[in-house]
């Protein structure tokens, strides 16, 4: 195998498939990436065995040469050294030699590396995917959808079903919804360019794919395809295709959880609470829980509180915008709510309290595609 | 001015030297019992009264004392063990100074009853040293002593005692070493007429480790044994799931004499070194035979230490037997396995399936179906067959990792892969001591279940690759490269003159290892150069770990220098818990263990694996009762 490319195009498709590669494994080859160059172009792949990406470099794009190919065939180079030598290489190109016994040559400017590479036949395949049914959804969407909902994820491997993001689609309508069981982020779109009558619910993605993911998705209109399978799910770029597992099991029905009246509302400035909650939680941090006490004082006004006794307390007023309906004081986790205030993307938000010991909701004044949900914590 | 200076009595020697002989009851149960065991007796019974202090009496079938030399037994420096200057450099025998006897009459009231089975017997009466009663008495054989009233003239000492609990349990010490020293003696050691201590002599010492530390403990031991020219040890030794906080049980027998030798325990720990958790120890009974000529007890009155003349030997013999056979173990712990009552259950023998697997392993992995349709065929002598084909197949693969090796020496990703070739080529007879396991699934991110014939299995993922990587490392980290950096500011070191020439004496291993010594002053050095590999802000610190090292053991081993970053390497490298894997994942991690030399612990001593039988499942379901 024998060709040059273009070093800033390798750079950005060998960061592109470091993603999905991880320092620790089981199965060492999955330390490598994949590189497999043929008439068309370069294919790069990483993958975990949770994510893997395959990434494409065309020869040619908009006029320009990429990449010549003197002789095409494939190689695994180790991840971490291969992607720091690229970004180093001093040339604007790279030429790029495999002996037959793997033994990989690098040359870039008056630079020359020599890296022992791996055998590519031992690199696992990636999962086939047919695109029978296909999803499709704007990439910056996608993206926001992701960061409102992902945070939610739990973190521990307890019930692994709540470490990924729920997506369904019914109706033309796309929903993500995460949980770790102590608070609950979902978001809503329309979507109208998918495969008619296509719908699913129970397509649990784990949230670190999600993270990693939308790291990849460029932020723009372009579309992203979404194809699922029973036990992987794929996103599909212009030249990058993303396959993740799939969660096993049921996600838990989440629906009933949310509620849809309220005893006392609230609504407020989201950047003005935000920063309450923030400053209110650096003393909070102290204890264990992270507790912030909310009171509402009368109709245009609440007490944000906290107190941590070896440290000292805080006090803040935060002027609402309305409050109707009863008197509440309510603790919760600052985290909670400043993880949930973070993914709002509005300007005023409303919360629906039902009582101290109840689930709390938190929505835009306008709209309702996303909605947060956190359980408060009970003090004594 | 004449006879300032005067020879004191007799009676007064023996009481200063009860000072340092009798220091508690347990010395004197200790000093009678050895006196027991020395007349050769196989019975040997021990009773108390309040912790010894009212009365201890000692009644043995040893072979008494004649009539004649009764009195004289208790004059001072008077034995029938030694007689002349060269017995006391071949000591057979557990005493031979002489002293115990008056010692004890000085500070108490003796009553003994003895008979040679000869002629009638002695019975005499001491009290403070002097002999009150001495007459005719029954002609049993052996002898039987009495002491009570103890330190009833120094009340000092008498003062010093602690309660009757921890008297009680310093005799209980004593007598439980002496049982272990020699289970051909059946001890039997009562306290206020309760019995707490019985063995029946019968010489199987692993009843009365059972005797001693219990059933439950006596079934986790392992017979341990090794020769060498002058040494040769016998004993037991615990699994490393059973474990102690205390240094205390691990009790070395030299020559049937309880010693305590720091040298040697700590070749026992290093034994089990990375098998046991940090703080804690194994329990062992090691009996240590050797010709009387190279050990020499005549250090203190008590005996309790001994100087060896060939010290390193016994500790190389005594870590290489032990660590040979906990090698050889299944060290896989069974957390709900109790007394079994295996006779009850009979079970269908099956083909060894396993031994297929493991060549076909190692084969090339067409190989497989030939294997397995070649066993099934020709039964009653595949076991043979197969196992030359393993030696065949091995040695192909030896010789192409010998020709592959000029190449792979750069990656170290790429080494990975060779830890595990390595050890076939240079232990082709290695046994795999983990079955091989089938991955289930995955708890909470963190524990693999698997299974296999045997039962269900639990192992701890992160402790998995943990030891893979650490076997790895630990060889990797006596590799060090020969750079060396010169200091601006050179350091200084300080030694005593015993360490400067010790030091003088091997600086050649320094040198081996980068570290230069320069002369500066008396007694001090200069180093103006480090290695390179040396960790950055601890270049002082490390070369006196070195130098240390260099003084206490006068050898330099960078790889137990550097095991702490090994372990650290091997951890931060390792998957975590709440990291999921895949099967395929789970059953690359599940066979690389099966390879490792030690696949039972982490670095740390923390268990790897646990077992649940297929029978211990099926009780636990009351499936079988």
């Amino acid at each position: 195998m024998k060709f040059q490319i273009n070093r800033s195009h390798l750079l950005e498709g060998v960061q592109d498939v470091m993603k999905a590669v991880s320092s620790r494994t089981t199965i060492p080859i999955l330390t490598g990436i994949k590189m497999e160059v043929h008439s068309e172009g370069m294919v790069l792949t990483g993958s975990d065995n949770d994510i893997s990406i395959e990434r494409h470099i065309p020869i040619e794009e908009a006029g320009n040469v990429n990449i010549e190919v003197a002789q095409p065939g494939k190689i695994v180079l180790s991840a971490r050294y291969f992607s720091d030598i690229v970004r180093k290489l001093p040339g604007e190109t790279v030429e790029i030699e495999v002996g037959e016994r793997f033994e990989t040559t690098l040359r870039s400017g008056a630079s020359e590396f020599n890296l022992i590479g791996l055998d590519p036949e031992e690199y696992p395949r990636l999962p086939q995917v047919e695109e029978k049914e296909v999803l499709m959804i704007q990439g910056d969407l996608l993206r926001q959808m992701i960061r409102q909902t992902v945070f939610a994820v739990s973190t521990t491997e307890t019930r692994p079903i709540l470490t990924g993001v729920n997506m369904k689609l019914e109706e033309g309508v796309l929903t993500f919804v995460s949980t770790d069981s102590h608070r609950l982020a979902k978001r809503i779109a329309s979507i109208d360019n998918s495969t008619e009558g296509l719908a699913f619910q129970n397509v649990v993605i784990p949230g670190k794919s999600l993270n990693e993911l939308s790291k990849i998705v460029e932020e723009s209109s372009e579309l992203v395809h979404i194809v699922v399978t029973n036990n992987q799910v794929l996103f599909k770029t212009k030249n990058t295709l993303f396959f993740s597992r799939l969660l096993d099991g049921n996600y838990p029905d989440t629906s009933k959880l949310v509620p849809s009246e309220s005893k006392t509302t609230l609504v407020l400035s989201t950047k003005e609470f935000l920063q309450a909650i923030d400053r209110a939680s650096l003393l909070a941090k102290e204890g264990k829980n992270n507790v912030v006490k909310l009171a509402t004082i009368d109709e245009t006004n609440i007490q944000i509180s906290s107190n941590s006794p070896e440290v000292g307390k805080v006090f803040e007023n935060v002027t609402t915008q309305s409050m109707q309906g009863e008197e509440l004081k309510i603790s919760f986790n600052a985290k909670y709510m400043i993880d949930a205030l973070k993914a709002m993307d509005c300007s005023d938000i409303e919360i629906w309290f039902t009582g101290a010991m109840r689930p709390f909701l938190i929505r835009p004044t306008e709209g309702e595609t996303v909605t947060q949900l956190i359980v408060p914590v009970r003090t004594y | 001015m004449l006879g300032q200076i005067i020879q004191l009595d007799d009676h007064l020697s023996n009481k200063i030297a009860a000072g340092e002989v009798v220091e508690r009851p347990a010395s004197v149960v200790k000093e009678l019992v050895e006196n027991a065991i020395d007349a050769k007796s196989t019975r040997i019974e021990i009773e108390l009264e309040e912790g010894g202090l009212s009365s201890i009496r000692i009644l043995d079938n040893g072979s008494g004392i004649e009539p004649e030399d009764c009195e004289l037994a208790f004059s001072r420096h008077a034995t029938s063990k030694i007689k002349d200057e060269q017995d006391l450099f071949q000591i057979r025998t557990m005493g031979f100074r002489g002293e115990a006897l008056p010692s004890i009459a000085s500070v108490s009231h003796v009553d003994m009853k003895t008979g040679t089975g000869n002629g009638p017997g002695t019975a005499m009466k001491i009290v403070n040293g002097r002999v009150q009663q001495l007459e005719r008495a029954n002609a049993r054989k052996g002898t039987e002593i009495t002491v009570s009233a103890l330190f009833y003239n120094t009340p000092a000492r008498l003062k010093h005692m602690k309660t009757i609990h921890t008297e009680l349990g310093n005799i209980s010490d004593v007598v439980n070493r002496l049982a272990l020293g020699h289970p051909h003696i059946s001890f039997r050691l009562k306290h206020n007429g309760k019995e707490m201590l019985h063995t029946n002599g019968n010489g199987n010492l692993l009843q009365v480790i059972a005797a001693v530390y219990g059933m439950s403990t006596a079934k986790q031991m392992v017979a341990v044994s090794g020769q060498s020219l002058d040494y040769s040890i016998e004993g037991f030794v615990v699994k490393p799931e059973v474990t102690r906080a205390s240094r205390n049980y691990m009790s070395f027998f030299m020559n049937g004499r309880y010693i305590k030798n720091y040298a040697v325990q700590k070749a026992l720990v290093q034994a089990y070194h990375t098998l046991l958790p940090i703080g804690r120890y194994p329990i062992a009974v090691l009996s240590i035979t050797m010709d009387p000529s190279i050990i020499d007890v005549n250090v203190h009155p008590s005996k309790l230490e001994a100087r060896l003349s060939k010290e390193p030997e016994l500790t190389a013999l005594v870590e290489d037997a032990v660590k040979q056979v906990l090698r050889q173990l299944k060290l896989i712990p069974e957390p709900l396995k109790q007394e079994k009552r295996e006779s009850l259950y009979s079970e269908q023998a099956a083909l060894s399936l396993e031994h297929s697997f493991q060549a076909a392993d190692i084969a090339d992995r067409p190989k497989e179906d030939d294997h397995q349709v070649f066993l099934l065929r020709s039964e009653p002598s595949y076991t043979t067959i197969v196992s030359e084909e393993i030696e065949t197949v091995k040695e192909e693969r030896a010789q192409e990792v010998v020709c592959e090796e000029p190449e792979n020496e750069v990656s170290s990703e790429v080494m990975m892969h060779e830890p595990a070739q390595q050890e076939h080529r240079m232990e082709p007879a290695t046994t795999q001591k983990v079955p091989v396991l089938y991955p289930v699934g995955q708890v909470h991110g963190t524990y693999i279940i698997a299974q296999n014939d045997q039962g269900m299995y639990l192992i701890d993922q992160h402790a998995a690759q943990e030891r893979i990587k650490y076997e790895y490392f630990r060889e990797k980290v006596g590799d060090i490269a020969s750079e060396v950096q010169d200091l601006l500011v050179p350091m200084t070191f300080e030694v005593t003159h015993k360490e400067w020439l010790i030091l003088e004496e091997h600086q050649a291993l320094l040198q081996q290892v980068g570290v230069f010594l320069e002369h500066f002053g008396t007694h001090s050095y200069i180093v103006r150069s480090h290695p390179q590999w040396f960790p950055k802000g601890y270049e002082q610190e490390t070369i006196e770990e070195i130098i240390a090292q260099v003084l206490q053991e006068k050898r330099t081993d960078i790889k137990k220098l550097r095991e702490k970053s090994a372990i650290m390497m091997s951890c931060k490298g390792s998957i975590k818990a709440n990291h999921h894997l895949t099967e395929d994942g789970m059953f690359t991690l599940l066979e690389t263990l099966r390879r490792s030399e030690d696949p039972f612990t982490c670095p740390h001593g923390r268990p790897i694996i646990v077992h649940f039988s297929t029978y211990e499942l099926q009780k636990m379901f009351k499936r079988v009762m």
